[in-house]
């Protein structure tokens, strides 16, 4: 938009100087400077202009479907108020900022959409101020920030990182504290509004490091009719004198999917796992279950990992019994081919990210970028359900961060309040396509996002209680090296290597990491990070008695 | 008056004329200084001529060789503020590191089984190609495309042929000869199977077509003769056609194993370096050390070590490669 008005001003400067030049008013060097500046603007890349033209117009749902209405409230909130709320204070502030560009960096393909077609155009016709969405792969919204920042290049103003990269961002200096920010600028209702699994996660050394910004909590997904099957109940009675049930423990778990398999098989197998090498599924996987379980990390005081424990080869041996009990290929499959498995009805359980549900459900698919993903043949059979064991992973996640090289900072911090506000938030996380999931209380309890589909209320109560019940990843310095050693073991064992070993050998990677960052350094990290709600099973939400009920 | 007028008239005069010597000292003094610049300039013009390419080399080549020297001697860790010297401790770390020795075998074993079979295959196939027949155009252009498609979209290619559950490869094998258990990615041996069939698809054509110059090259009168002789087939390849040859396959093979021994991309792309770190190459392990990580003094050490490795690989076939000149 910004180009778009340089260019019209460009050429309208062009024109009066060579007419001034025939008249003789102006010298030939200043009409030749304005054609070179249209030359050059020119010149530049022709998905740029195509971007900045493509970000003038929001892309709003239909303002009677539940998701117009979302739009409509968030716009109302932005412009009308109430004059306390974080939506409006964030653009009545930003207006003084109106001609700036700002720089976000959001994953790449889907993740991106959503401020390419929603929040960026509608925060540039609130406040005047441009976006500029830059896409990364997941691994790079780590480390291309950081190389930024040893280039001092200041390109990005906002991240989106995980959580778990806070610490290491926030002692390498790539990003900023936000708490005069917020003491400036937010609403403290709309702070207290977070469910408290999330309004911790984004502290670290007691400042705050950014807004929290997606509930990647995982739940389990299951089929009713396979659960609900009286042939299968009875026979599963009949062979273990059990109820065959959604399963509320992992070794429960892998009998039930053994059990599918084995009388459904080639039709339903029992379960599916993203277990591919290089994703996240192991080291997620691996982690809940291994807390679960009863399993710790360090020793406190020396700092040697823990793995090589009871728990962890009861936590292998249970991943490797679900893994034989799973649809063929489950060892070499991502995150997407499960969810494909699912909607074609493979699988009668799997465990895995939000977006499972919407998928499910059919209503992601509703929009044009995601219906590359096949439709759902299992869209009124869908049951959701804490985890086995009850702790799921609160995986990933992502945490809206500024930049500590950021040029624009203020203008920035603002755009954040805006788009995770209550209101703004909620239209995001009901856009079809986007990979953000709801984790707000106003979001869980939102009619709008519960009339999507169906059972979406079911959907919304599941994830706040698994929300109550989540263990969250390893927020502290060095969580690459250690989740990496975490997959690296986990695929090794898949491959046939004996559990026990490859626990010494990740043990001793994790120690060799601990001991390159400095004991010390890590323990104090290490104590920090135990005071997180969710940092192990017994410090849970529900556990701490801060479980929110949602009816 | 008039005196007084004369006497400004004079001085003006005084004034022009002296303007007028000075004009002439500078312009003068200016020739002379061109003359010099002239005469230092042809004294000097190679070095002139040379010295966009020397400052070029220096920044982009000498400056950050220097640079990464001092990285790999100091602490230059993402997650540990500072610059300290550290001494030997980055190349302790590296060696020491089971993931890094591993790694370096397993970059050896798969760039000598992949060069090694795709100059087997591609020998022979120029051989075959040595012939004139219908439809040999057609064959050696399908032969070459590989050559042309990027190493990351060869894995992506392959990945996608031999990934279960949705793999067509693994459906073929399964309509062919029942279900199986293979994982062709992650299973031994299949996933170094794997990794070398995907490189040697790709670079089996550059041993083709140097070794079809080759071998067109070889003068027919020799195997005339030796025909004329009743030397058998066998005995023409390994006398004729082979030390012929020689010189071509040195320079071939030293080309294919330089590239080979950085073999990233379909490692990348196909597993990940896993399961476990059972795939690791060096450029793999030097990757997730230094740009996921960002151990960079480790990486840089890391670097050196494998650059002095390479050099002494270089220096032996180089050597072998320049001993007939020699003679």
């Amino acid at each position: 938009m910004n180009r778009e008005r340089e260019r019209r001003e460009i050429e309208a400067g062009l024109v009066e100087e060579v007419e001034a030049w025939l008249r003789g008013d102006s010298s030939r060097r200043e009409a030749l400077k304005w054609a070179l500046k249209l030359g050059a603007l020119g010149a530049l890349p022709a998905s740029m202009l195509s971007s900045s033209v493509a970000w003038a117009a929001a892309e709003l749902a239909d303002p009677s479907t539940p998701l117009g209405q979302a739009q409509a409230a968030a716009m109302k909130a932005s412009t009308e108020g109430p004059a306390d709320g974080s939506a409006y204070r964030a653009v009545q502030a930003a207006k003084k900022f109106s001609g700036t560009t700002i720089n976000m960096v959001y994953e790449e393909q889907l993740q991106a959409l959503e401020p390419r077609n929603y929040s960026g155009p509608v925060w540039q016709d609130l406040t005047g101020i441009s976006s500029n969405v830059i896409e990364l792969s997941h691994p790079d919204q780590y480390s291309k920030p950081i190389a930024e920042h040893f280039a001092g290049s200041g390109a990005y103003d906002i991240l989106d990182i995980e959580p778990a990269w806070i610490p290491a961002m926030a002692e390498g200096g790539v990003i900023a504290p936000i708490d005069d920010y917020l003491a400036k600028y937010a609403n403290p209702a709309d702070m207290a509004d977070y469910h408290p699994l999330y309004s911790a996660m984004t502290t670290y050394k007691g400042k705050t490091w950014g807004f929290f910004d997606d509930g990647d909590v995982f739940m389990l997904y299951y089929r009713r009719d396979v659960f609900e099957d009286q042939k299968l109940k009875d026979a599963y009675k009949a062979k273990f004198n059990q109820e065959f049930r959604v399963p509320q423990g992992w070794d429960e778990y892998s009998q039930v999917a053994q059990f599918i398999t084995d009388q459904l098989a080639p039709n339903i197998y029992g379960s599916a796992h993203f277990r591919k090498f290089g994703g996240p599924g192991n080291q997620f996987s691996f982690l809940q279950q291994y807390r679960s379980n009863g399993g710790t990390f360090f020793d406190d005081q020396s700092m040697r990992a823990k793995l090589d424990s009871d728990a962890g080869i009861k936590t292998l041996q249970q991943m490797i019994a679900a893994n034989k009990a799973s649809m063929p290929g489950n060892n070499e499959m991502d995150a997407v081919a499960v969810w494909v498995a699912w909607l074609q009805g493979k699988v009668a359980m799997i465990f895995s990210w939000p977006p499972s549900g919407r998928l499910s459900a059919g209503y992601a698919q509703s929009d044009k970028a995601i219906n590359f993903v096949p439709k759902s043949t299992v869209a009124d059979k869908v049951g959701y359900a804490v985890m086995p064991g009850k702790n799921g992973e609160h995986a990933s996640g992502y945490v809206k961060a500024l930049t500590s090289d950021s040029p624009n900072a203020e203008a920035a911090y603002l755009f954040m309040q805006w788009a995770t506000c209550p209101p703004v938030s909620l239209a995001r996380t009901m856009v079809p396509y986007a990979l953000r999931d709801p984790y707000r209380l106003s979001h869980y309890k939102s009619p709008l996002y519960r009339a999507l589909w169906p059972n979406a209320k079911d959907y919304l109560i599941g994830l706040n209680n698994a929300a109550n019940n989540a263990v969250i990843d390893m927020i502290m310095p060095g969580w690459q090296d250690y989740a990496l050693s975490i997959d690296r073991m986990c695929t090794a064992v898949w491959a046939g290597d004996d559990p026990k070993a490859s626990l010494q050998k990740c043990g001793a990677e994790w120690d060799s990491t601990t001991d390159k960052l400095g004991v010390d350094k890590q323990r104090d990290a290490y104590q920090q990070f135990k005071k997180l709600p969710g940092a192990y099973a017994d410090n849970t939400i529900e556990k701490l008695g801060k479980a929110v009920t949602i009816d | 008056m008039a005196g007084a007028g004369a006497s400004a008239i004079s001085g003006r005069a005084a004034v022009m004329a002296r303007n007028a010597t000075m004009n002439g000292a500078g312009v003068a003094r200016r020739r002379v200084r061109a003359r010099t610049w002239s005469a230092w300039s042809d004294r000097h013009f190679k070095w002139l001529l040379v010295a966009p390419a020397v400052i070029l080399i220096l920044a982009l080549t000498v400056y950050p060789l220097v640079y990464s020297v001092w990285v790999a001697f100091v602490n230059f860790d993402f997650q540990i503020p500072g610059h300290d010297f550290v001494g030997l401790q980055n190349f302790e770390h590296v060696v020491e590191d089971p993931v890094a020795r591993w790694s370096l075998l397993t970059t050896a074993f798969l760039s000598v089984s992949s060069v090694v079979i795709e100059f087997l295959l591609g020998l022979g196939l120029a051989m075959a190609m040595t012939k004139i027949f219908t439809g040999r155009g057609v064959i050696m252009l399908i032969l070459i495309v590989p050559l042309f498609v990027s190493p990351v979209v060869v894995g992506q290619i392959w990945s996608l042929l031999l990934q279960k559950p949705y793999g067509p490869f693994d459906y073929l094998v399964g309509q062919l000869f029942g279900p199986t258990d293979v994982s062709w990615l992650t299973g031994n041996p299949w996933k170094y199977v794997s990794l070398i069939v995907g490189d040697v698809w790709q670079w089996t054509p550059f041993m083709f077509v140097i070794l079809l110059a080759g071998l067109t090259s070889v003068s027919p009168e020799l195997y005339e003769a030796a025909e004329l002789d009743g030397v058998s087939r066998w005995q023409i390849f390994w006398n004729i056609t082979l030390p012929q040859i020689a010189p071509l396959i040195l320079i071939a093979i030293t080309f294919r194993l330089l590239d080979a021994v950085k073999l990233f991309d379909i490692i990348f792309i196909m597993t990940g370096g896993g399961p476990g770190t059972s795939t690791y190459t060096t450029s793999f392990y030097l990757y997730q050390t230094g740009f996921q990580h960002f151990h960079l003094g480790q990486a840089t050490a890391g670097s050196w070590i494998f650059l002095i490795l390479t050099a002494v690989l270089i220096m032996f076939l180089v050597r072998r490669m320049l001993r007939p000149e020699r003679a």
